[in-house]
């Protein structure tokens, strides 16, 4: 349900999402069941005014994360996933279609698995509060036909249903006992068991009369192929009768089922909730959350973690390190190749992005507005690329675009704007670019590798602190993993104030590092050396 | 040639052959209306006269009274108190009620259902659409009860049972060709296929050529010009496609082998056709004569 007294809700752009990894985030807090996942679809993001209800959301889930354990947690998960629809069914039981016994059935292992629920979530240490539902009265309504996980229509459920039984079961009886007397006399006539509904007899066994009660059902030169007649009316009403009684307890059964469909329904959404939440709690298990405060006036995090980048390092055995960022409006973000300014942005997207979806950021603490839009420029996406505009152009008209909704409610991300043009015009295009986001009011980090920009658009300045410089000397690494890890190693990542308006790139050390030609770098550094 | 004694019929012979054989029986038929559903319905009936309880299932669409492409009348399926039977929901008998036990793979008439008959009751029967969900509908029904498994086949529709235990019953008859020769050639050529032995890394010839997919006719063509006293390997039997003297040729040509053999235990014969009708005992002889396999006609009452 979307909050109609709030301003329009978070909205970010294929090429946003994919770069703040918004994309892997709702992944990442994917609901596992149907039930979740049609609860999650309803649930609009958190916009501007949203921010009571983005903060209770966020305090319950981090609560939880705290209370329940989390191998509790995916057990839960596992408990949610295997919980059968029943809403299909509820639904044409109130329309007044007839229900199935395998309806009834899958009611039954509805049931069934909200009790397996329910006793998850008390091994959990879930406590009352949130406790999933358990559907007593249901059960009640099932039990006379269940035994184990199975579903019978039972005698139990109408009371002309045993008599039916009964008489179908002497009716079938005295069937066979007449079938097997005309068979008997086939077997002792013609010497052919006639086991199926058909049988043959060949002409040159026996080509005499056939005993009384069996049929020809066609003949040829060399045989008759035969059937035997039963005639018992009495079978056939039996059969008619025990329909009836079925379909009549069917239907008794479906109305009571009518009578707890509005449980069913609650309960279907309570499930919806709660794997809505049990998604965000793993999320928060996995990588820390913290409730945020919503604040006007700043962008702020302490040792926020970047989850897709730091699940991506993980898997190849490295390191990541948690950024702090102060962001009071527009800020301009400089520092070393490789020292995690695309990555400090990304931060920024994500840890505002899971706010914006009611997710504790992983972060020590962190303090932001509820925006109404992320922007991130800088590159091209796949829609530029099918467009076939050039990286330069993609960028501009990103920024044109993203100029025209900039606001103090956006957050624009701005990663290297112009670097694939001139350098001189390249640098101008961002100051001017830069005020304009300032002078609309808008949260802005602008990463760039121009010198000057903070200075000459008057705004703050921070770098990433860059290669710590006792190893900026180190030789080059064997390989390129080798050369990775030892950036790692070297590279300071923090965010700290800039205190002049210049940033060394480190570009000639990390040339060294990842092992271009040794002959290459001293060379640059000579004409690096004469134009300095 | 024999014509049953009285104290074991075809049906019965034919039951006690399989279940000796394996847990699980599958009938397949040479063509449509080979009497692939009578044969086992004969089986059904030999169980049920015993007490036996079995489980029962189809690959394909059994037992519904008339034949969707010809409006031809069919033979129903039967199913005995206490009988497993692995069905769709869109199958499932609405009276006499059936006990409800478990559900499993989607198929185009809805979720395959395991369920048990508690009175008698007459139905149709499907099964799942994949090989791997027949494998497992198979399994499944073998794990909930402890009788044998009987399965309505279908000849193009067996590779699931390639390489397990399960035994093959042919049902071959007058539907598959006008004359007796007709019938057993067709007979012949469809257990020659099926019987392909399993590959015996021991034995291999020089040369072992492993064809992925179907040995279809412009392969055997290659493979003749190519690749003669070659070990030739297939999956397993479904996957030749070629028939009659261009198969025997390939058969004689090249060691051809399978990596997941099937074990066809005994054929079928039906008597009557659309348009012709056999000599019951001569084609039981025929058929045996051809296939080299223990063969019945459980209407007839005919073994050879």
């Amino acid at each position: 349900m979307i909050d109609s007294a709030a301003e329009k809700p978070f909205d970010a752009d294929a090429v946003t999402a994919e770069r703040i990894g918004l994309i892997w985030l709702r992944a990442a807090v994917a609901p596992v069941g149907s039930f979740g996942r049609r609860h999650d679809e309803s649930i609009a993001p958190y916009g501007p005014g949203n921010e009571m209800r983005a903060r209770a959301e966020i305090a319950e889930i981090v609560a939880l994360a705290e209370r329940l354990e989390s191998d509790g947690v995916l057990r839960l998960r596992a408990a949610l996933r295997a919980v059968p629809e029943p809403s299909p069914i509820v639904a044409r039981a109130r329309a007044g279609d007839a229900l199935t016994d395998v309806d009834f059935y899958e009611l039954g292992r509805f049931v069934d698995a909200l009790d397996a629920l329910a006793r998850a979530w008390d091994a959990a240490g879930g406590g009352t509060e949130r406790r999933p539902p358990v559907l007593d009265a249901l059960r009640g309504i099932l039990a006379r036909g269940r035994d184990g996980g199975t579903f019978y229509l039972a005698d139990a459920f109408a009371p002309g249903l045993r008599a039916a039984r009964d008489a179908l079961g002497v009716a079938e009886a005295e069937f066979e006992v007449r079938r097997e007397a005309i068979a008997a006399r086939v077997r002792d006539a013609i010497g052919v068991d006639p086991v199926g509904e058909e049988f043959v007899i060949l002409r040159d066994v026996y080509d005499g009369p056939l005993p009384d009660d069996v049929l020809i059902a066609r003949e040829t030169p060399t045989y008759r192929a035969a059937s035997i007649r039963v005639v018992l009316p009495q079978r056939d009403a039996a059969l008619a009768r025990l329909a009836e009684e079925e379909e009549e307890a069917r239907r008794t059964l479906a109305e009571r089922i009518v009578g707890e469909a509005d449980a069913i329904v609650v309960t279907t959404r309570a499930l919806g909730a709660l794997d809505r939440l049990l998604a965000r709690v793993a999320f928060a298990q996995r990588w820390g959350g913290c409730i945020p405060s919503f604040v006007n006036e700043r962008v702020s995090f302490d040792e926020a973690t970047f989850a897709p980048l730091a699940e991506a390092l993980s898997a190849r055995g490295r390191r990541y390190t948690p950024l702090s960022l102060d962001l009071r409006g527009l800020a301009v973000l400089t520092g070393p190749n490789m020292g995690g300014k695309s990555a400090a942005l990304a931060t920024a997207g994500f840890v505002c992005a899971c706010a914006a979806l009611g997710i504790p950021p992983p972060a020590r603490a962190a303090s932001l507005p509820l925006f109404r839009q992320i922007g991130w420029i800088g590159g091209e996406g796949p829609h530029d690329r099918a467009r076939l505009l050039s990286a330069y152009a993609a960028e501009v008209v990103r920024a044109r675009d993203t100029l025209a909704a900039a606001s103090p409610r956006a957050l624009i991300l701005i990663d290297e704007f112009a670097r694939t043009t001139g350098p001189r015009e390249g640098r101008a295009l961002l100051v001017a670019f830069a005020e304009a986001l300032r002078a609309r009011g808008a949260f802005a980090l602008v990463a760039t590798h121009f010198d000057g920009v903070a200075e000459a658009a008057q705004v703050p300045h921070l770098r990433i602190a860059g290669l710590r410089g006792a190893l900026q000397a180190a030789a080059g690494a064997a390989d390129v993993d080798a050369a990775l890890d030892e950036i790692n190693a070297a590279m300071d990542y923090r965010i700290i104030a800039a205190r002049d308006d210049y940033t060394a790139s480190d570009a000639l050390a990390l040339a060294r590092l990842l092992g271009l030609d040794e002959k290459i770098i001293t060379r640059a550094s000579t004409l690096y050396a004469d134009e300095a | 040639m024999r014509r049953s004694s009285s104290s074991t019929s075809a049906p019965e012979s034919l039951y006690a052959l399989a279940t000796a054989a394996a847990r699980s029986v599958v009938v397949v038929g040479t063509a449509k209306n080979a009497g692939k559903t009578t044969a086992f319905n004969a089986l059904c009936a030999v169980a049920r006269r015993r007490g036996t309880p079995v489980a029962v299932t189809s690959i394909g669409r059994d037992g519904e009274p008339s034949d969707a492409l010809d409006a031809e009348p069919k033979p129903r399926v039967r199913l005995a108190a206490g009988t497993l039977v692995a069905l769709p929901v869109g199958l499932i008998p609405r009276s006499p009620a059936l006990a409800i036990l478990d559900a499993g793979a989607e198929s185009a008439l809805g979720r395959i259902v395991f369920a048990r008959a508690v009175l008698p009751v007459t139905c149709e029967i499907a099964g799942p659409p994949t090989a791997r969900a027949m494998r497992a509908t198979i399994d499944r029904l073998r794990a909930l009860g402890e009788g044998p498994v009987l399965v309505d086949g279908a000849i193009d529709r067996i590779a699931a049972l390639a390489g397990g235990d399960d035994a093959v019953i042919v049902a071959t008859g007058a539907a598959s060709g006008a004359t007796l020769a007709r019938v057993a050639a067709v007979a012949a050529d469809a257990v020659l296929r099926l019987t392909l032995p399993g590959r015996d890394r021991a034995r291999e010839r020089a040369r072992v050529v492993r064809l992925e997919g179907a040995l279809d006719a412009r392969d055997a063509e290659a493979l003749l010009a190519d690749a003669r006293d070659a070990t030739v390997v297939v999956d397993d039997p479904t996957r030749i496609a070629v028939r009659g003297a261009l198969f025997a040729k390939l058969r004689e040509a090249v060691d051809l082998r399978c990596e997941r053999p099937l074990r066809v235990i005994a054929c079928t014969t039906s008597p009557v056709g659309r348009d012709a009708t056999l000599p019951p005992r001569a084609l039981v002889e025929a058929v045996a004569r051809a296939t080299r396999l223990p063969t019945f006609d459980v209407v007839a009452d005919l073994a050879a």
